[in-house]
């Protein structure tokens, strides 16, 4: 049924792309992370009233009660390392030289946080439970976007 | 009371690593030819409805679910696509046959992974598009955080995940479905190019093309049919949140409450007990330790012991990934699950040749959506 072909190109194939562009709606609770992010240099978190939990990034409703909550506060951009990876490939497989850590910041005084670089320290020097804090581009040059922080870094 | 139900009829189309010979198109009518020789059954007359489980940009076609019902025989019949794993739509299937609405079933899932020139791409769109996706990382630095916190609070060790590729590499010579079957030591493992720390270039899952099709039918019409039956006793799925912000990290709770639901069907109070076998997810190497946790096959902390004693060696108590898991035949996409069927139901036949495990009569199938999603599937399977 079939023949003993290894190489595709040996074969009629057709490429193709598929080029898709999205705009995406940050919405309420987004738009107060991200204006938080650009205007003020720290975070936003929401809270919900009925289980006393704070979402970060903030949401509009809660995922285990479905309550609505409360207004986003700003947070301090400060936390502890949750998780880290060091990568050594970027997002089309090739080596990473320099490698760049990765890590999951649970955010103090939250129970939520993010995934972010960490920059001004070793590999070899971070460590589960390591205290961080985000480094923000200048004012002028944030547009509204996680990328407005650089990386986290140690505190002190 | 509804109808027990049963898989009679599976089939597949050879799982390698490029298939540049074959359109997907033809690889379903492969194994869906193999499928319904297996059962017996005519799909133009015999099967009530079909389930296909495809997702969009891994086709590389939107509304793929048009483009399937022809190879299956299933033109102009009921046919729906479920976007999630095969055993997701085995589950839709058994559930539409115990509403009584059909009495025969097709279900189909496939990898061409070959023809997908950018895949981690695909899998970096899958990612949060605000606040995840900006930092362009490659997807699986996500599997690194989750495999750094996991050790962390199980107390399992790198060294242990090492032996789970060990183990399931080695399976996969002996399996002539697997791809990537080969001799390697833990010092091979451990001394690979690091990849996303502690996940080193040998604790990935490869990708392969492949697919399968099974035929699943109501036990009124299991005695009319040629396929051995391997009956569906419980199945449960379960997605948590997509959002890395209030995920467990470290534990795999999609797949504990995908099993309990299974479980609570299936009559199973003590599974390490009452199962024999198990083909569970090792898209990475440490998800095998964590699914065995979370599936209560073991305690907490415990499934790497539990590797090192030798509990889940093809000659062990509880055999774990006979086949060679995702690790040893290939990573299929939205089809994995139901090689992980496959794989349990030629066990329960006696079918399985170089594989076969002696005196089984229950076991698990267990299916993770990959990276990001916390998404599961588990179904329990028997021979009577």
């Amino acid at each position: 049924m079939r023949e003993k072909l290894t190489n595709p190109e040996d074969v009629r194939t057709w490429p193709g792309t598929i080029p898709v562009e999205y705009v995406y709606t940050a919405g309420v609770a987004g738009e107060a992370y991200l204006r938080a992010i650009k205007e003020r240099g720290c975070l936003a978190a929401s809270t919900c009233p009925d289980c006393n939990i704070d979402y970060l990034p903030p949401r509009l409703y809660c995922e285990r009660c479905f309550a609505k909550t409360d207004e986003p506060r700003d947070v301090a951009a400060r936390g502890v390392v949750e998780t880290f990876t060091v990568a050594h490939r970027d997002l089309d497989g090739r080596p990473l030289e320099p490698p760049v850590i990765y890590a999951f910041v649970r955010i103090a005084g939250t129970a939520g946080g993010l995934i972010h670089r960490l920059g001004d320290v070793e590999p070899g020097d971070v460590h589960i439970g390591l205290e961080v804090e985000a480094v923000f581009r200048p004012p002028a040059e944030r547009v509204g976007s996680i990328l407005d922080i650089e990386h986290f870094k140690p505190v002190g | 009371m509804p109808e027990r139900v049963a898989i009679v009829g599976v089939g597949y189309s050879d799982v390698r690593s490029t298939t540049p010979g074959l359109s997907y198109k033809e690889m379903m009518y492969e194994a869906a030819v193999r499928a319904y020789a297996d059962a017996g059954v005519n799909p133009r007359k015999d099967v009530d409805s079909f389930i296909c489980v495809s997702e969009d940009f891994w086709e590389g076609t939107s509304i793929f679910d048009e483009y399937v019902p022809d190879q299956l025989g299933g033109a102009l019949r009921p046919v729906h696509t479920v976007t999630g794993d095969g055993i997701h739509a085995l589950a839709c299937a058994a559930m539409l046959i115990r509403t009584g609405r059909a009495r025969i079933v097709v279900v189909e899932g496939h990898s061409k992974h070959s023809d997908i020139r950018t895949p981690h791409h695909i899998h970096n769109f899958a990612f949060d598009p605000i606040y995840h996706r900006p930092l362009g990382a490659h997807p699986y630095h996500l599997a690194g955080l989750e495999m750094n916190r996991f050790l962390h609070v199980s107390g399992n060790t790198r060294e242990q995940c090492a032996l789970v590729v060990r183990k399931n590499l080695t399976n996969a010579l002996l399996n002539p479905r697997a791809v990537y079957g080969a001799e390697v030591s833990l010092e091979d493992v451990l001394g690979a190019p690091p990849a996303f720390t502690p996940l080193g270039e040998l604790d990935i899952a490869r990708p392969a093309d492949g697919g399968f099709v099974m035929v699943v039918a109501a036990e009124s019409v299991v005695d009319d049919l040629a396929g051995e039956p391997v009956w569906i006793t419980g199945y449960g799925w379960c997605t948590g949140a997509s959002a890395v912000d209030s995920r467990q990290w470290g534990e795999a709770v999609y797949a504990r409450l995908a099993a309990e639901q299974a479980y609570r069907m299936a009559g199973i109070t003590n599974p390490f007990q009452d199962l024999d076998f198990a083909e569970i997810d090792d898209s990475f190497s440490y998800k095998e330790l964590e699914h065995l946790e979370a599936l209560r096959l073991c305690r907490p902390g415990e499934a790497g012991t539990l590797l090192e004693e030798g509990v889940t060696l093809p000659s062990g108590e509880f055999p774990v990934n006979v086949s060679g898991g995702s690790l040893g035949v290939g990573h299929l996409l939205e089809a994995t699950g139901l090689h992980r069927v496959y794989e349990v139901v030629l066990q329960l036949r006696g079918q399985a040749g170089p594989i076969q495990l002696a005196e089984v009569e229950r076991g698990l199938a267990q299916s993770w959506r990959n990276l990001p999603t916390t998404t599961g599937c588990v179904i329990i399977l028997e021979r009577s």
